[in-house]
Parts: structure tokens; sequence; C-alpha cells
């Protein structure tokens, strides 16, 4: 049943089971999360409505789109196929926490400069699987950026500026690394 | 909403045996790439989830001369891939493993977590039925080991009862590698298959040919196998093995494809991978 859309249609909403919390620790960009958390709660809710980390983005909370693609101990996943409490003990890198000077990150910049978003809503997951493949591989070819991203779906941009800002990102961090 | 349920991550095998026997509705969580759908969509409503990633047994993944290949429960499926044993000497395993889900999905997603959900089109039960693997078995009365074969009993269902655990599976030693997997899906990298197809020649000179998506559960076609036994690999048996395979199958028409697509492409893909083999230096 959804509220929003009348008795015809069922869409998911989060609804807190009542059942007693489980403690949580984690970190969350850099930060120490300690908190309490409902056991039927996903990762994805968790950083949203919990922590108001709204880079993460929800799209079809099924594991297709790659939306709420974060990085969770190194490797890409998609925080809406994880329950909060398997993140105990986790580090967990959300869209936020890749530019932590508070300016954009040469990834970040360069989807800027190749116009790799329009909309922006599959840019956090985007950017999040990126970053996973340039730290695993920091000179990947085409094929392998492509392979990366291909559990990130774009619905506006197309996918060839998102790949040149990948493999150009790459290219000069490279270069940032050499100097 | 999620349906209501705890969560319990025991750290050690018997403590999640006496778990299960003890709380019945208990539902086991390994990369929950199926499970959370399920439990999205209340198809399932366990009111206790199981998190068997802490068991160390689970955490397993080793490869013994004579013994074989141990893939534990909780090894998800980009480690499969990744691990040099399985590329070197399971390649059919390693090229199904780089073709299931997308790269995230891969790092959550279990080999075994992919058998027992057991659906007709999992993706790595093909290579598991060529190599002969082996599904262990544990639940508080003991363990066991059941051939893959043995294993799917129909659509999402197999052996296991609910007090069952699987800590992992084995494949024995190989010494040819000659083994190749293709998949036919509507998109690449997100998609279950249209068809998929294993196929092995042994150290023997035997042919292994599994396929899923094409029957209620994946299948060895053991007879043609047979017929296949002692033959020279050639292109013209290659082409035949295709056409026989096409023949022998009654796949279904559903979302991903037409029944008649399915039986021309399983064809295909059993004559390509046959061809493959060729290609490797098969007899
Ligand atoms: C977007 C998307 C795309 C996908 N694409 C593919 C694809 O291309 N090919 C493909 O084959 N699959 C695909 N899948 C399905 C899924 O990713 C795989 O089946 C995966 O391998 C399941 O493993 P898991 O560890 O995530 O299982 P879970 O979801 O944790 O478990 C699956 C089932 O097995 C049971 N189970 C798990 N481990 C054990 C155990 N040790 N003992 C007993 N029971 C156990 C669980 O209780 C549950 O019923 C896709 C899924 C999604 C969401
Ligand atoms: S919201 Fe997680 S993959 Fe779509
Ligand atoms: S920029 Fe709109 S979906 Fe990608």
């Amino acid at each position: 049943m959804c509220e929003r859309y009348g008795a015809a249609k069922t869409c998911f909403t989060y609804i807190d089971s009542g059942l007693p919390r489980i403690s949580l620790h984690c970190r969350v960009n850099s930060e120490a999360v300690n908190a309490f958390v409902d056991p039927s709660m996903t990762l994805l809710s968790f950083l949203r409505k919990e922590l108001k980390l709204f880079g993460v983005k929800e799209g079809c909370g099924e594991g297709e789109c790659g939306a709420c693609t974060i990085i969770m101990n190194g490797l890409a996943v998609n925080s809406c196929m994880v329950l909060a409490v398997e993140a105990e003990g986790a580090a967990i890198t959300t869209v936020e926490g890749l530019s932590p000077d508070g300016g954009l990150s040469i990834l970040q910049q360069e989807f800027m400069n190749h116009d790799a978003l329009q909309c922006g809503f599959c840019t956090p997951g985007m950017l999040m699987s990126a970053r996973a493949l340039l730290n695993r591989n920091p000179d990947p070819t085409e094929a392998e950026a492509k392979e990366a991203i291909a559990g990130n779906f774009c619905r506006c941009t197309g996918y060839v500026p998102i790949i040149a800002a990948i493999l150009s990102a790459a290219k000069l961090e490279k270069e940032a690394r050499a100097k | 909403m999620l349906s209501r349920f705890d969560y319990v991550k025991p750290q050690t095998l018997e403590e999640a045996l006496a778990y299960l026997a003890e709380n019945a509705g208990t539902k086991i969580l390994a990369g929950g790439t199926d499970l959370m759908v399920m439990l999205r969509r209340n198809a399932q409503m366990p009111e206790h989830i199981l998190d068997i990633k802490s068991i160390p047994e689970t955490r397993r993944l080793d490869y013994k001369p004579q013994e074989g290949l141990f893939i534990g429960a909780s090894i998800n499926v980009n480690e499969v891939a990744g691990a040099a044993m399985t590329r070197e000497k399971y390649p059919a395993l390693a090229q199904a493993a780089n073709a299931l889900a997308s790269y995230q999905i891969r790092n959550r997603a279990t080999l075994v977590g992919n058998i027992c959900n057991a659906s007709p089109g999992a993706d790595l039960s093909g290579p598991l039925l060529v190599y002969d693997a082996k599904v262990h078995v544990a639940n508080s009365q003991g363990q066991q080991t059941v051939a893959i074969h043995e294993f799917f009993t129909g659509v999402k269902k197999t052996v296991l009862q609910p007090v069952d655990i699987v800590i992992g599976v084995s494949l024995p030693d190989v010494d040819a590698a000659d083994a190749v997997f293709l998949k036919q899906a509507r998109i690449r990298g997100h998609d279950l298959g249209i068809v998929g197809v294993a196929a092995r020649l042994t150290a023997a000179k035997e042919f292994r040919i599994a396929m899923s998506a094409v029957a209620p559960t994946p299948i060895r076609l053991t007879r043609m196998e047979e017929q296949l036994k002692d033959r020279p690999l050639t292109p013209e048996l290659a082409a035949w093995a295709g056409e026989e395979a096409a023949k022998s199958i009654r796949p279904i028409s559903d979302v991903r494809s037409s029944a008649e697509y399915r039986r021309h492409i399983a064809g295909v893909l059993v004559k390509r991978a046959l061809s493959q083999l060729l290609a490797a230096g098969g007899i």
C-alpha cells in the first residue's frame, strides 16, 4: 500500500520495526559513529535518515541502479542491499567524504569539466564507483572504467562524458602524485 | 518496510547451528543480494536473520593439490573471480563469476548464496556442475556433503532444510584447465542470463556440459556428454552438439526471453563453447 500514489501501487517506506535496537559502531567519512539502530533498517536508510547524508541516493532500492553506491571497507557496494547493523566495525565513505577539505576532489572537478552530469541523481553513486575503481586500479583502461560503472544507471547524461571524466581524473591524479 | 526481524551474528558455527535448531522462522543472510530484495517485497517474512559472515569456517578460500578448491559461504563473487587458482584451474567458474550482476553486487553476493537461492538461471551453477562440485552442509546433528547435481530440486528449491547451513563448496582438483562459460543476457553486467552454458573437457577427454535458465533447475546434459564421448572435437561435432542441445531442452517463455529464442541461443552457445574448447587446443 502506498500513501503517496494511492492504494493501487505499492511503494517502499521505512517504518520502525519496534524491535530492540542493536548497537552500531563504525566510521563514516572518517568520523566515529556510535548509534543504536533498528535491526531491519538498511544502511541506505541509516545514512540518509540518521546521519543526514543526503548525497546517498535511493533509486530502485533493489540493487539495480547504483544510485546508493558507497565504499565500505574499501569496496563499492549498494547500500540499499546492506543492513545498517551489518556495518558494525566498518569504514564507510559516502560522496560527502570525497572532498574532506571542503573543495572539490580531482575526480569531482573532472565530472564538472566534462559535463558528466545533468540532473545529478546518479552522480554520487557514479563518483563512488569511480573512486573505488581508481583506488584499486589507478590507471584503468576504458573497458575497465565501463565495467566499474556497469551497475550505475544514468538516465540523462549518457555514459560517454562520465567515462571521459573518470579516465581524465586518473591521468590528473597520476600527475598530482608524481609531483 | 522490510519485515520485522531480529538480527543475530554468531561468531561460531556451533552457536549458529544451535540458534537455527531452536528458532524456527530463521533465514540465513550471506551477501543479502537476493534476500534483501525478498524482504523489501515482503516475499519472505522471517522472524530472525542469521548473518553467517563471522563464522570462521565460511571464510575459507583455499586450494590444495589433490584436494582441490574450497570456497567458503562468506566468500564473495569478486573474491572467487579474482583468486589466482580460480583463473588458472577453473576458468569456467572465473568467467561466470565475472559475468554475474554488477561490480558492486559482486562485492557482496556470495557463490554459496547464488546456489542456495536456487534460481534456474543462477550463473555459478553451471560451472559447479561441470566441475562435479560438492556442497558441504552442516546442522546441529552433524555435517555431510551433497553432490551439486543432487542439490537443486526445483525452481528456488534445494535439498536444504531450514536448520541447515552450507559451509562452503569444494571443487575437486583438475589437471586440464579446458573449460568455458558463456552467457546470453539482455544487458551485459546486469541481468540474470537468458541462457548460460558451461562446457569442460576433462583430462580424460570427456565432455561436461551444463546449462542454466533452460529448465526448472540448472542441468547437466549427461546424455549428450555420452554421445560426444570418444569423438574427436571438430567444428562439425561442435555444430552437431549445438543442434542436439537445442532439441533436448524444454525452456519456458518469461520476461527475459521467449522459449523459441532461448532454445535457439542455447544451441548457438553450446556450439560456440565447444568451438572455443577446440580453438584452445581440445581434441
Ligand atoms: C541487481 C541484481 C542483479 C543480479 N544479477 C545476477 C546475475 O547476473 N546472475 C546471477 O546468477 N545472479 C544475479 N543476482 C542474484 C544474486 O546476486 C546472486 O544469486 C547472489 O550470488 C546471491 O548471494 P548472496 O550471498 O547475496 O545471497 P543471500 O541473499 O544472502 O542469500 C540467498 C539465499 O540463500 C540462502 N543462503 C545464503 N547463504 C546460505 C548458506 N550458507 N547456507 C544456507 N542458505 C544460505 C539465504 O537464506 C537466501 O535464501 C542479481 C541480484 C541483483 C540484486
Ligand atoms: S537504490 Fe540501491 S541500487 Fe538502486
Ligand atoms: S545525470 Fe541524471 S541520471 Fe545521471
